[in-house]
């Protein structure tokens, strides 16, 4: 029998995680573009000069760049301004929760079990029940937090890059600023990579995947894999319909 | 069901949205990054780009210069490649003309000074209301006080000639120049012995000795830049300064002469090449007037006796006496310029050019040179009225022994106009000149103008004089000018002609004097006299040279090649014995030394010094200091101390000092040098201005000005500035 | 390179009268209280006059060195050395006026434009050159102290000068930056140029940049570790259930 489908995402959430992710993409590829220094360059050099040669020079890149990194955090702030109390709010809420015992242990046992299979969860010792997860889970939070922060770094140490030219007088935070941009962006792309797989890669999550797209998921898949979430919707629900 | 999440937005919160997209990005769009997008200069090549000749008007040489115009805008001056005299040179000067050009401070129309002289008030007038004005004060003096009641003061510029010419057809005797202040004590000297005033063959010489002239800062071209030449081919350069300048620095020899002593030193060479026979004989015979008058006169002034006056050991000065000899005749005692130092200043400059004499350089390579054909016209004026109750001569006549007649004395005739004998001045027309900085005793300039009913000067910038006016009104740059032909000397370089036309249109209401005497002549019944154009003029002062318009114009020079060797073959020298003048009778029929006779300079007073006048290379005398490119290089004078000095009196290398002299007294910060004489001081000339419109300077430093006592040469009426002593004291804060 | 552009300066002919200053402030609008060129100078110890040193002047700029520690500092190459003319650029349009090539340089030849932001310094006058004019430093001296050419090009007055003897440069002992600024003979001073020094932020970046490629790394690690097991284990179901 075909899984009843739950909402999980609202059309703002999905338009902010693409437009989020797009602009992720382009901002990495031509940040690491502009990178052109021969002891951190990568190899080479041969990304940054693909990437001069696709967008016609240095001063374009870095153009392209600030108009992509600007639009961004125009939109961002946008959302957070209208966004907060309906969208922001409650993820941050979700996404900062903790249980400390369960969490651990939900950690260790999933990277067993995404890497070497439940068989080797076995054969380490450890019990094989997962604990349950809310809305979001412990690895979902934990990259959420990262994406938050690395993201806030980013755009405040980018807008300090972008102001150097117009009414900075102080070049020693602008040099911080490149540093630490860096630094958080390698960060988050770090965890993009696992968050990448995640989603749209290991078969596990597949129905997570399209419902970045179509704003639901299973039931089943809910009750599987956030189970602490699924149980708060049901009970609404029957505290609605008793109502 | 729950409602529907906002699937549908409202109307009022999409307007937010984009309302505040846009409005970011229009922010966006006017920020600096988005600039790879705006064409940059490089690609604009539609905008055009213009080049003009003119002559430089930074300082007195005229060096020719490429304007480069972009869109009307001068952007750049660049020297004239073909520019012999200054051997296709700028200088920091020179470059800075543009900051002249574009002055924020810069005088824009015709003012009329409202309050008291001084207060820095003005009213703005429309330029017939300044001319009819100045007109009838000039007519209402002359009327009452004659024409001679009137003093005019030319600057050092292409078209003084029409204040000359506008002074003489008003009827006034009365016209005094910078020369008083600086350069009659050497042309005294070198008339009354050569019979002209030479010019240095310094690229071909092989020794020179310069006593104060500061060739690599006080830039004179193309001695400046040939001294250096002549310096990589071999020529020894010794100097004597007791400050130790950047030319002292150069040189192969410096000697930390005591002020005042130079002619001892003169002397005593002259005692060595005489006693010792080391000069042409024949050429003694044949050129030279007074040799035994001369060689008895010099017995006295041995180097023994020279080395206890001017402190430069005897050894030093035997050995120099022959290796001068032995360069001689392609050896040098250089003239210098600025010799309005003490008041025997002639005398000093007598000795030095009868060394030249001795040293048979003149009118040969390497030596001293005639000056050289320019072949220039004089253009034919109706001729000067002649006024029935004008005085027997100029105000300041007979006050020194020899005063150039057409010179006159500036210190003289301020004192004359003071006294108000034998007659009064009431009225002074000042153009591109500035006596108030220039000339020794501030103080007593102001004295004389408080005797002056008004007071017009025509200026670029509010300097003092032009502050302390009555009348300012406002001159175009040189680079905004059209002048008339001028001939320049430029020793072996060249002879040449040069000529300005405008580069760039005149800015604001400025005119040239030509254009404001020419009014003025009209409103005082002497428009015959000034009824031409400056084109008419110039055609004539060329109708000689018919090679030099197309010169002028396409090289932007006219080089004369005339003789620059051996222009006196066959003529006599322009003086009583026909040769060159030793001794010169004239003198001892006037009662002065026929022969420099030595006097010790006045001793300086323990616990004081003396103060001395010197220049630098990117400042032109008094007059550059508050330009917005150089003035970066010296913010603002400080009085040079010998360290030791300094100690002695608890003063530290920056403290503020008084400097206190029977003139006046100024407030400056103390500069610890070493290099100079532990009785000696000096300070640059051109602070402690006294005009607000002076806006980079105006509260810096202090005038020198101010503090220097006016002293003056005994024979030619010169300014003696290095005849003062102060006092220097620790200004506790 | 294919050509290399440098100056030879007679430093013995130079009277520090400030000429080459002024032209190239004007020439190149720099702003007050900032040079593209200097003039160092050598003032004798007047106090032991029997072994007086010269007096001695020494003009400069930027001496376009083979081995730019200047270009080494910029993250993004907005200053490169130009493999046409062998000067070293500015491009102002990719710079955002972070500062670190400023104290990279031994000699001090940069300066951040209080206006514009970005970085500047001598360009030996491009724009003149590409009119065929000399660079106003050179053409404006009085005592045509400077000489400028190619000295890739053996017929050039700069190749002739540097085949005399006793040619020097002036470096710092700890940074030789190899520069084209040659003087003829004997110049001074020459204990000025100091060491180059890179700033904290961006010597934290180099020392630190393998560490975040090693975590992106480690991620890619993970993620291949995934894949792998993914692509190539057969999944045991967990023995446990969710609850």
């Amino acid at each position: 029998m075909k899984s009843k489908m739950i909402k999980r995402h609202s059309k703002v959430t999905i338009f902010m995680h693409w437009f989020n992710a797009f602009c992720w993409f382009f901002l990495l590829a031509t940040g690491l573009g502009l990178i052109k220094n021969e002891d951190l360059q990568l190899m080479g050099g041969w990304w940054s000069n693909l990437m001069y040669s696709i967008f016609g020079g240095g001063e374009t890149l870095l153009l392209v760049h600030e108009i992509c990194g600007l639009t961004w955090l125009v939109v961002f702030i946008v959302y957070m301004i209208f966004g907060s109390r309906k969208y922001i709010i409650p993820f941050l809420k979700q996404v900062s929760t903790y249980s400390l015992s369960a969490d651990l242990k939900w950690l260790i046992k999933k990277n067993i079990q995404m890497t070497l299979g439940n068989k080797w969860l076995k054969r380490l010792g450890f019990t094989q029940d997962i604990p349950d997860q809310g809305f979001y889970n412990v690895g979902q939070k934990l990259f959420a937090v990262a994406s938050v922060l690395g993201g806030i770094m980013i755009a405040a140490t980018g807008l300090i890059m972008f102001l150097s030219n117009i009414f900075l007088q102080n070049t020693a935070i602008v040099q911080w600023a490149i540093v630490i941009h860096f630094i958080a962006a390698g960060v988050v792309t770090g965890g993009l990579l696992i968050h990448i797989y995640m989603a749209a890669i290991s078969p596990d999550e597949r129905p997570a995947f399209f419902s970045m797209f179509t704003g639901s998921v299973p039931e089943d898949y809910a009750e599987h894999h956030h189970k602490l979430w699924y149980d708060e919707i049901k009970t609404a629900e029957r505290k609605g319909q008793s109502a | 069901m729950p409602a529907k999440p906002d699937t549908a937005i409202s109307r009022r919160s999409f307007l937010k949205w984009t309302g505040a997209a846009t409005a970011a990005t229009a922010v966006g769009a006017r920020t600096p990054v988005l600039h790879a997008l705006v064409p940059s200069e490089e690609t604009t090549a539609s905008g055009k780009v213009e080049h003009h000749f003119s002559v430089c008007d930074m300082c007195l040489n005229k060096c020719g210069l490429i304007a480069r115009v972009e869109k009307g805008v001068v952007t750049k001056l660049d020297p004239n490649p073909k520019f012999l005299k200054s051997r296709g040179m700028l200088c920091a000067r020179g470059n800075a003309g543009i900051a002249q050009l574009y002055d924020p401070d810069r005088l824009k129309y015709p003012l009329l000074r409202k309050g008291k002289r001084g207060e820095g008030k003005w009213q703005r007038l429309r330029w017939d209301q300044a001319l009819d004005y100045a007109a009838e004060q000039l007519r209402t003096i002359a009327e009452q006080y004659t024409r001679c009641g009137v003093l005019f003061s030319p600057g050092s510029d292409m078209q003084s000639t029409f204040v000359h010419w506008f002074a003489e057809v008003f009827g006034s005797y009365n016209v005094t120049t910078h020369e008083s202040a600086c350069l009659l004590s050497r042309n005294r000297a070198y008339l009354d012995t050569f019979g002209e005033v030479p010019f240095s063959d310094v690229l071909h010489t092989k020794y020179i000795i310069m006593a104060g002239a500061n060739r690599f800062e006080a830039l004179i071209t193309p001695d400046s830049i040939d001294l250096m030449t002549a310096k990589q081919n071999g020529c020894k350069l010794v100097v004597l300064d007791p400050r130790y300048t950047k030319t002292a620095g150069l040189a192969d020899e410096w000697y930390q002469v005591r002020p005042g002593t130079d002619m001892a030193f003169f002397l005593a060479l002259m005692h060595v090449i005489i006693s010792e026979k080391l000069y042409n004989a024949d050429y003694a015979a044949e050129k030279l007037f007074g040799l035994e008058q001369l060689a008895e006169h010099v017995k006295q002034y041995s180097p023994e006796w020279a080395e206890v006056e001017c402190q430069i050991p005897a050894q030093d000065i035997r050995r120099i006496a022959r290796e001068l000899a032995a360069a001689a005749p392609t050896a040098i005692v250089y003239p210098g310029r600025r010799t309005s130092d003490y008041v025997n200043s002639t005398q000093i400059r007598r000795s030095m050019a009868i060394l030249n004499g001795l040293l048979g350089n003149w009118d040969r390579p390497g030596g001293l040179l005639a000056a050289r054909q320019v072949g220039l016209s004089k253009p034919e004026l109706p001729e000067a009225p002649w006024y029935e109750d004008n005085p027997e001569d100029r105000l300041d006549m007979g006050r020194a022994h020899m005063m150039f007649e057409e010179e006159g004395s500036f210190k003289h005739m301020r004192d004359a106009i003071i006294e108000a004998k034998p007659y009064p001045i009431k009225g002074w027309l000042v153009y591109k000149h500035n006596p108030l900085q220039s000339e020794a005793n501030r103080q007593r300039t102001l004295e004389m103008m408080v005797k002056l009913d008004f007071i017009l000067t025509v200026d670029i910038a509010m300097s003092d004089t032009a502050w302390m006016s009555d009348l300012v009104l406002p001159a175009p740059s040189y680079l905004e000018r059209q002048d008339p032909a001028t001939g320049l000397q430029g020793s072996s370089a060249c002879a040449c002609v040069v000529t300005r036309n405008p580069v760039v249109p005149t800015l604001f209401e400025s005119k040239p004097v030509f254009w404001i005497l020419k009014e003025l002549a009209n409103r005082l019944e002497l428009g015959e006299h000034f009824d031409f154009t400056m084109e008419d003029y110039r055609k004539q002062q060329l109708k000689n040279l018919p090679d030099g318009e197309r010169a002028l114009r396409e090289d932007g020079v006219y080089y004369n090649p005339s003789k620059l060797y051996g222009v006196y073959e066959g003529r006599v020298y322009k003086t009583k014995s026909k040769r060159i003048e030793l001794y010169n009778e004239r003198y001892a029929e006037m009662g002065v030394d026929p022969m420099p006779v030595y006097r010790s300079p006045r001793e300086v007073p323990a616990g004081r010094f003396r103060l001395v006048v010197g220049r630098n290379a990117y400042f032109t005398h008094c007059t550059t200091q508050n330009n917005g490119l150089l003035h970066e290089f010296m913010p603002e004078n400080t009085l040079w101390i010998n360290p030791k000095s300094a100690s002695a009196l608890g003063i530290q290398d920056g403290d503020l000092v008084e400097v206190i002299s029977a003139a006046g007294k100024g407030e400056l910060k103390a500069e610890f040098k070493s290099g100079i004489r532990e009785d000696t001081v000096y300070m640059a000339s051109g602070f402690g201005v006294l005009s607000k419109g002076l806006t980079n300077i105006y509260g810096k430093g202090a005038c020198i000005a101010e503090v220097l006592e006016d002293y003056s040469d005994e024979l030619s009426g010169n300014m003696a500035m290095h005849e003062t002593f102060v006092q220097v004291t620790r200004k506790v804060a | 390179m294919k050509r290399q552009l440098a100056m030879v300066i007679d430093s013995a002919s130079c009277i520090d009268c400030k000429a080459c200053m002024t032209a190239c402030k004007v020439e190149n609008k720099v702003p007050p209280g900032n040079w593209r060129n200097w003039i160092k100078e050598q003032d004798p110890d007047l106090e032991h006059l029997n072994n007086l040193e010269p007096m001695h002047f020494q003009p400069g700029n930027c001496m376009h060195c083979d081995n730019p520690t200047c270009v080494q500092a910029c993250p993004t190459s907005a200053t490169y050395k130009d493999n046409k003319d062998g000067t070293i650029k500015v491009n102002k349009k990719l710079c955002i006026g972070c500062g670190s090539c400023i104290p990279a340089c031994p000699y001090g030849a940069r300066y951040r434009h209080p206006e514009d932001k970005v970085v500047d310094k001598c360009d030996f006058c491009e724009r003149r050159r590409a009119r065929g004019e000399l660079p106003a430093c050179v053409t404006t001296c009085p005592t045509k102290a400077r000489t400028f050419g190619d000295l890739k090009d053996s017929n050039s007055e700069v190749a002739r000068l540097l085949k005399s003897d006793n040619i020097v440069r002036v470096v710092n002992r700890e940074t030789d930056t190899q520069p084209n600024i040659y003087y003829l003979s004997m110049t001074a001073p020459t204990d000025w140029p100091v060491k180059a020094e890179t700033p904290s932020a961006i010597r934290l970046w180099k020392a630190i940049n393998p560490f975040v490629w090693g975590f992106v790394g480690l991620n890619v690690l993970g993620v291949l570790a995934m894949l792998g097991k993914q692509l190539l284990i057969k999944e045991e179901p967990l023995e446990v259930e969710h609850r």
